[in-house]
């Protein structure tokens, strides 16, 4: 089979060369025979004459020949194509609508589905991939429904979970690396010894870390990713055993990860040891995990995540048996869910690219309805041709593979115009923030997603095919040859058929459209929320103040304070502040606080509340606005003065009915004695942390930067002057206090609220973008049946015209099937869009599933629209004159 | 002229293998070959030779080759291949038992049912 298919391949690589060939061995045996003839004393003439015959037709042998090659199929599909080109160049205006028809619902297909792929299909680049399982604590009846895990978690549970083969921790950080005066900052990950196990892919030059690297003092090593290595170590096959400066020590290094190495979404170029005290590792600590220490497990192979699951409750129910916070924890409704790790990682994105790939299939539908419909109309003119070609003996798969290899060719040739579509919107997509998604960096314009075009042209090719076919093969080829020029009357199935393409097309694109509205909407609603703080005027930016030379808060304070003073000499900048977490960084945290004399209700849970530590004039530089007392000052970190401020949901909910100031609270889940207490000096109204969408009242506080002195700091900016501008001067001030210290992640307030929004901007403008196209192909549709209805009525509308209809009656016959039309089309269409409303309700924000704004707005454009498009060709058939149309044959 | 018999079906592949199996042929050659082979005895139609020969060529079981035919003209030789050479060991042996089956049936006494 396989040898002959290669001898098939060679012949039609050279098929010129074969068709020579062959020539000349049949002239050479006519000659020879003639040759061998004429020494037997028959005349030259004769002889000639008789070779010939005995050969037979040379043409016919040629053919046999060809067809004993096993050429003969790709005779006939070329005979085939080129009648197909020859019909597609006849008609260039349909040809050229039907190919960027086809280009744009295919392009919107493929980058989708480019999408949908990368981050939902396509399984993470590690070694059986689905037995990676994602661990977390959650505690929902605290309002924490996602807290990462513990480094107690870690050692209580690595190699005590049968169902488990490996498990390990990791944690997403920057890092300052090189020398003072050329540092540059970077992306980097801590994790524990196991995690290359756990992924399955590890360093392959050197080796992992060791358990004796997890503690501080022996844990600067460094695993290089392959760029990283390439970029600032030239390759150099010698690395192992180098030494580069992180925040400021000498780390060895001691591995090279695999080209391509990447972990999620993880940007990290260096690796190093998730190190801890002891300490830090007991069971008091287990619940202290915070939101940043995150673990992955490997499912041994048979294991299931449920078995998993079972075992590591079993094991929590084990360990709360002798733990004193075990009640609170129960309360809180503490649990350890295990899922799988790329699921859980694409959860929240899901929906909405799910949702965008039905829309661009509807999409595709309308735009294969109008080819339909095209393909239908040229298809009506082409009947006598078609019952004359029947008649002589074309035979009916003859008149099948005509109409597929037609559709095919136009359907390929769209497909590979969608590519070129498809590459656009990929990148489209990348401006659009996809790469911000959770695996979207892998969203890539590649083969397969050629390979898929070029099926779904062809099966799309195929089904269009269809529906001509039928119609050709519809009547038995005496019939169509019978019937008068205007073959119309008997095509009430042909045209009902039509209609009721044209009446899909409106409710399919009703449905985008009223789908694009809800979007629009809930993003509109989302924008109206106020995040509680004046956003315009307001410069962030991070600062990692490493512990090698900001020991302690004194010296971190001490470093703010600076700071502080440098910037606020500077022209334009009003007011300068600190905090450990800005709203809208992307990340949020909550802690556990104690109010003085809250008596736990019955069934209620001890809360996570969102704590910061602020320094310098943080409140006023943010625009909060203050309810009650006052705002926290830089004396009192100077002071250390036991004092801090609540939010408006705080003091809600622990004082309803009270005055919240000189109440009494804890940092922690147990009250201490009042010297450790901290009094409410003020109440500013609340904030959104996570995003404009968090509708949870999560009550938050805050401290004097010294009782919270994280390492990583945010500096708030309000300026007179555009904020952008007054990034750069504080990069040049920060660097005069420390030259070692870049500044990071620098935004104005206005960008990160906008940046936060992407995941519901960009799903909503790329529905509005499909609408657009949708109305654009349902404009051409219905423009183009009714200008065939026109046409094909010509005679019937001359007569009636001749017999006194007036034009206005011709017009408005033309515009009530136009609104029949439509009618159908949004009943329809009222009822899909529900369904969508419906299914859309995750992603929605306060937007119903059936919108009477969106519908109105949603059947006012298609009536718009459809109305325009059916003005021309109602227009012209009221104007047709009934002398000429009578006189035409 | 003796009387010369019609090919079975299926025969003339079986015949042009065996034909340029001998030595390598061109197209007429085979013709010829076929002709003196068999004594005369089995008339080939020119028309269906060439079809018979592309498609053994198609099936790699010969394979052909330019070169100089005696008057030094340019003619295609074919040749057998190995996958040829065994195919034509088969046919032979498979005719044979054919033949000789049909011989004894046809023989068949009474005395023998």
């Amino acid at each position: 089979m396989l040898k002959r298919l290669r001898s098939l391949f060679r012949v039609l690589a050279s098929r010129r060369y074969f068709e020579a060939g062959m020539t000349e061995e049949l002239h050479f045996h006519i000659e020879q025979y003639a040759d061998d003839l004429m020494r037997s004393g028959i005349p030259r003439e004769e002889a000639r004459r008789r070779a010939r015959m005995e050969l037979g037709g040379l043409n016919t042998v040629k053919e046999e020949c060809r067809e004993a090659r096993g050429l003969h199929p790709f005779d006939e599909l070329g005979r085939e194509l080129r009648h197909a080109v020859r019909l597609l160049r006849k008609s260039p205006g349909f040809t050229v609508t039907a190919l960027l028809t086809l280009a744009l619902c295919l392009g919107a297909n493929l980058t989708i589905f480019a999408a949908i792929d990368s981050i939902l299909l396509r399984p993470l680049p590690f070694p059986e991939a689905s037995r990676l399982a994602f661990i977390y604590n959650t505690y929902p009846k605290a309002g924490v429904e996602r807290d990462g895990s513990s480094l107690t978690n870690y050692y209580e549970r690595r190699g005590h979970i049968p169902a488990f083969s490996s498990l390990s921790i990791y944690r997403y950080g920057t890092a300052i690396v090189g020398e003072p005066g050329s540092t540059m900052r970077e992306q980097i990950t801590q994790a524990s010894p196991d995690f290359f196990t756990t992924l399955g892919r590890g360093p392959v030059r050197g080796r992992t870390f060791t358990d004796q690297e997890t503690t501080f003092q022996t844990n600067h090593v460094v695993i290089l990713t392959e760029a990283y290595w390439r970029q600032h170590f030239n390759a150099d096959r010698n690395v192992i055993g180098r030494q580069i400066q992180v925040d400021g020590l000498p780390n060895t290094v001691i591995g090279v990860l695999p080209r391509g190495f990447r972990f999620l979404s993880s940007a990290a170029s260096l690796y190093f040891p998730l190190a801890s005290r002891p300490e830090d590792r007991t069971p008091l600590q287990r619940h202290s995990g915070g939101n940043v220490i995150q673990m992955i497990a490997r499912l041994r192979p048979g294991a299931t995540l449920a078995q998993a699951q079972s075992q590591i409750d079993a094991q929590n129910a084990a360990l709360e048996r002798d733990d004193p916070q075990a009640k609170m924890m129960a309360d809180a409704g503490f649990r350890s869910l295990v899922l799988p790790l790329h699921g859980d990682q694409v959860a929240a994105i899901r929906p909405t690219l799910l949702l965008l790939q039905a829309g661009v299939l509807v999409l595709l539908l309308i735009g294969a309805v109008n080819l339909v419909n095209l393909l239908l109309i040229r298809a009506s003119g082409r009947v006598k041709e078609m019952a004359v070609r029947q008649a002589l003996g074309a035979s009916r798969r003859y008149i099948v593979s005509e109409a597929v290899v037609e559709t095919t060719l136009l359907t390929l040739a769209g497909g590979l115009l969608g590519l070129v579509v498809a590459a656009g919107g990929i990148r489209l997509l990348a401006a659009l923030g996809a790469d911000r998604l959770p695996l979207g960096a892998y969203i890539a314009f590649n083969a397969q997603l050629a390979w898929v075009a070029v099926a779904a042209a062809i099966v799309i090719g195929i089904l269009l095919a269809a529906p001509i076919a039928w119609f050709n093969l519809r009547d038995q080829p005496g019939h169509a040859l019978q019937s008068e020029t205007r073959g119309g009357t008997s095509d009430r199935a042909v045209q009902r058929l039509r209609h009721s393409f044209i009446v899909a097309q409106i409710a399919f694109a009703f449905v985008l459209l009223a789908g694009a509205g809800e979007l629009g909407l809930s993003l509109k609603r989302v924008m109206a929320v106020s995040p509680g703080f004046r956003a315009d005027h307001l410069l962030t930016g991070q600062i990692a103040l490493p512990w090698k030379s900001y020991p302690d808060g004194a010296a971190r304070l001490a470093f703010t304070e600076k700071l502080n003073d440098e910037i606020s000499r500077q022209p334009g900048a009003l007011s300068i502040g600190e905090v450990n977490n800005v709203p809208f960084s992307g990340s949020s945290g909550k802690s556990a606080a104690t109010v003085k004399g809250h008596v736990i209700r019955p069934g209620e849970s001890p809360r996570g509340h969102y704590s910061y530590g602020v320094e310098g004039d943080y409140f006023r530089a943010m625009g909060f606005s203050l309810l009650a007392g006052r705002f926290l000052t830089d004396s009192d970190s100077r002071r250390a003065a036991r004092v801090c401020v609540v939010d408006q949901d705080f003091a809600r909910y622990y004082w309803p009915r009270e005055n919240p100031l000189g109440h009494l609270l804890f940092q922690g889940s147990e009250a201490g004695p009042d010297a450790e207490a901290f009094t409410v000096v003020g109440v500013v109204g609340s904030v959104k942390q996570a995003g404009l969408t968090d509708d949870t009242a999560q009550g938050a506080i805050y401290y004097p930067y010294v009782f919270r002195t994280d390492d990583s700091i945010f500096v708030a900016i309000r300026t007179s002057l555009p904020p952008e501008s007054i990034g750069f001067t504080l990069q040049k001030d920060v660097r005069q206090i420390d030259a070692s210290l870049p500044v990071n992640d620098i935004r104005t307030m206005e960008t990160r609220i906008s940046d936060s929004l992407a995941v519901r901007r960009s799903p909503a403008l790329l529905a509005f973008v499909f609408s657009g196209i949708a109305l654009l192909l349902t404009a051409i549709g219905t423009y183009g049946v009714l200008s065939y209805a026109v046409t094909q009525r010509r005679r019937e509308i001359g007569v009636r015209m001749a017999l006194g209809a007036r034009p206005e009656q011709i017009r408005g016959q033309f515009f009530s099937l136009a609104l029949r039309l439509l009618a159908g089309g949004t009943i329809l269409g009222v009822v899909g869009a529900w369904l969508t409303g419906h299914a859309m309700q995750t992603v929605l924000f306060h937007v119903s599933a059936l919108n009477s704004a969106t519908l109105a707005g949603a059947a006012a454009i298609l009536i718009l629209v459809c109305l325009v498009a059916c003005l021309l060709p109602a227009h012209r058939a009221a104007r047709i004159s009934p002398l000429e149309a009578l006189a035409e044959r | 002229m003796a009387k010369t018999a019609d090919l079975l079906p299926g025969t003339l592949d079986m015949l042009i293998l065996k034909a340029v199996s001998l030595k390598p042929l061109h197209g007429y050659g085979v013709l010829l070959r076929i002709g003196q082979i068999s004594g005369d005895a089995l008339e080939i139609p020119q028309g269906s030779l060439y079809p018979a020969l592309y498609r053994l060529e198609h099936q790699d079981l010969i394979t052909a080759e330019w070169g100089q035919s005696e008057n030094n003209r340019r003619a295609k030789y074919y040749k057998l291949t190995a996958a040829g050479r065994r195919r034509l060991r088969e046919e032979t042996a498979g005719w044979n038992r054919l033949a000789s089956a049909i011989a004894a049936a046809l023989n068949a006494t009474s005395e023998e049912v």
